[in-house]
């Protein structure tokens, strides 16, 4: 991409990390992203507001180039440049306001969503629930912890979560609490299930029929709570819903390095073994008895409305300029 | 991990290689023997069943001709028991491959002997399919299953644990093994077994057990539980660098089999045919009267003890 405009070193050094992966973890990318259309706005220099709107928007999609599979990143932007576009700006000063006030407020409002959700979601669980949790989320933490220090629960099976055993970060966290943690291998997730009350995990994306998209075996601990009767509540920030699924489009699944899985040394003994490693699987919305939100704990079905909230009914906030059934 | 009928033989084998070198001691083994290797996997029902034959044979050799006698039989009587669950294992593969066809995708948990041996009998009648391996963890004997069946030349795809449901649609057939066979139909085998069979019973995959009738827990007629094995050495299970981040307080917790219910299998292929789960008990019937009558390794260590 040949810049049009030239940036401040800030934006260009989130862009390259987010890029190259120092910046990672959907939250952390939201909020550097949002932290560099702040910068760009007030490094803006001219006094036309026709230019400066344009100079935004181009800030904008440039930072989305960065890192086209996580959707944290352009929802985070979309927050910024919606309530931009939505105000008739009479002046550049006028505009850097917005964008540095949507900005901070996003920031904000991420830190507070982990907060409100652990409090949500912590309602959820009952006195002496066993509960269950896969992989690594903050936000699944936060309820898991907080339903802990009302007294709640005791108890939590940690999945390892191969390949990348990310459920060993979750395992340290509660302990740290002061949970009892029982860390089981992935495989005995039915086995277990039967003793267990809740399942709380997290979530990369959620799309717009309310399935969700997170580390591979989520939608197999879903599917063997529903056999156990066993709730399965899925804790995440709303900007990690995905407006693009509203225009059909699928969420990339990432399939990665095949030695997270085995070695180099077994991969050259077995020459003709294909090891497949997606990262992430999709738990269709039947499984899932709520999403816990910060802004309140919903049915999967429900997450169309979340997205109308955000992003209205104007598509185009999500690059793509759509006729819709519902649009006005 | 073996699989289980690979650790019948070799306790076979054992016992053969006593009733040469320590025959004045023979006796002794048995008693000390037999009760420790079924110990050490209590759900294999295989070891139990075989060496049960082995105590039947010896003791009846024993009645009829003494001691000494049936101690310099033991290695005819050992070679025939190996022989049959040899043959036994291959007319399961042979009834199992038929079950296989052109283009088929597979997917089979763990490692068992049975399994490999009917995909080899697909390959060499021809047949094209490819298989996934789930690696199996805790063990991860899942590799050694995935190593032995690229090397017959099928198209092998090792995945984690989590995976199965993201492949179970493109898979249409399920093969395992067992460990053991209740006598309602339910089948105890590496844990995780149970969690494919039930995603497989979501995504319409078939699901095949293959395994012999001497798999059979005859305990569970009379109402015993099978017993179940769990590893809690936290070293065994997470990888060194990742044990030394981890608060001492953490536990780890994992057991080695799980019981996969009789509605989530389609048919258990054993060297009698092809059969519902449900009707296992018939089979059970018509070989060894209902209820069986079969006695126990401690009756026939009993015998074994008496002069």
């Amino acid at each position: 991409m040949s810049p049009e405009y030239k940036l401040p070193k800030e934006v260009v050094e989130i862009y390259e990390g987010i890029k190259n992966m120092s910046i990672r973890g959907a939250g952390k990318i939201a909020k550097y992203a949002v932290l560099a259309l702040m910068k760009a706005a007030e490094d803006f220099k001219s006094d036309e507001t026709r230019d400066f709107l344009r100079y935004m928007e181009y800030v904008g999609s440039y930072l989305r180039s960065s890192r086209p599979t996580a959707v944290s990143l352009p929802n985070a932007i979309t927050y910024v440049l919606t309530r931009l576009r939505k105000q008739s700006i009479t002046s550049v000063e006028e505009g850097k306001q917005i964008v540095i006030s949507s900005a901070q407020e996003f920031m904000r409002r991420a830190d507070e969503a982990l907060k409100i959700i652990g409090e949500l979601g912590s309602r959820r669980i009952e006195n002496g629930d066993i509960i269950m949790t896969h992989c690594h989320s903050t936000a699944a933490t936060s309820v898991i912890a907080t339903a802990y220090k009302k007294g709640k629960i005791n108890v939590v099976y940690v999945k390892e979560t191969r390949p990348a055993f990310q459920g060993l970060i979750t395992a340290k966290a509660l302990a740290e609490e002061g949970l009892e943690v029982v860390v089981i291998p992935d495989s005995s997730v039915r086995y277990f299930m039967k003793k267990v009350d809740k399942v709380v995990v997290g979530a990369d994306t959620v799309a717009a029929n309310g399935a969700v998209v997170n580390k591979i075996g989520t939608s197999l601990v879903a599917l063997a709570a529903k056999e156990a009767r066993v709730r399965f509540y899925v804790a995440t920030e709303t900007f990690k819903f995905s407006p693009y699924t509203l225009l059909g489009e699928l969420v990339p699944i990432e399939v990665r390095d095949p030695r997270e899985v085995v070695d180099d040394e077994w991969m050259k003994e077995n020459k003709n073994v294909k090891i497949f490693n997606p990262v992430f699987d999709v738990t269709p919305p039947e499984y899932i008895d709520a999403i816990i939100t910060e802004r309140g704990v919903i049915p999967p079905q429900a997450a169309l409305l979340l997205l109308i909230e955000d992003y209205g009914t104007e598509l185009r906030e999500v690059g793509v300029n759509i006729p819709t059934a519902w649009e006005e | 991990m073996l699989g289980s009928t690979e650790v019948a033989t070799g306790s076979l084998e054992i016992i053969k290689d006593a009733s040469i070198l320590c025959k004045n001691t023979f006796r002794e083994f048995l008693v000390d023997f037999i009760p420790s290797i079924v110990a050490s996997r209590p759900p294999s029902q295989v070891v139990e069943n075989i060496l049960r034959k082995y105590l039947e044979e010896f003791t009846k050799l024993k009645t009829e001709k003494g001691f000494e006698e049936a101690v310099d039989e033991t290695q005819n009587i050992v070679d025939s028991l190996i022989k049959e669950l040899n043959l036994v294992r291959d007319l399961i593969a042979e009834i199992g491959s038929r079950r296989i066809e052109n283009g088929d995708t597979i997917l089979t948990h763990s490692y068992s002997t049975t399994v490999l041996r009917t995909l080899e009998k697909a390959v060499k009648k021809g047949l094209t399919f490819r298989v996934y391996v789930t690696e199996s963890r805790p063990i991860g004997e899942g590799r050694v299953t995935a190593s032995s069946l690229s090397k017959l030349g099928i198209e092998t795809t090792l995945i984690v644990d989590s995976a199965v449901r993201y492949v179970m649609k493109h898979v249409n057939k399920v093969l395992v093994g067992a460990d053991a066979i209740a006598v309602n139909g339910a089948i105890v085998n590496k844990v995780g077994t149970s969690t494919i069979a039930l995603v497989a019973k979501e995504a319409r995959s078939r699901l095949f057990v293959l395994a012999g009738i001497y798999k059979l827990s005859f305990e569970t007629v009379f109402g015993e539980l099978i017993e179940q094995v769990f590893l809690e050495d936290i070293n065994l299970i997470i990888p060194k660098e990742k044990i030394r981040e981890l608060p001492n307080k953490v536990r780890v917790s994992a057991p080695l089999f799980d019981v996969t219910p009789p509605e989530y299998i389609d048919a258990i292929i054993t060297e009698r045919g092809v059969l519902a789960p449900q009707a296992i008990p018939v089979l059970v019937a018509s070989l060894y009267g209902w209820p069986p009558k079969i006695k126990s390794l401690k009756e026939l260590l009993d015998e074994v003890s008496k002069n």
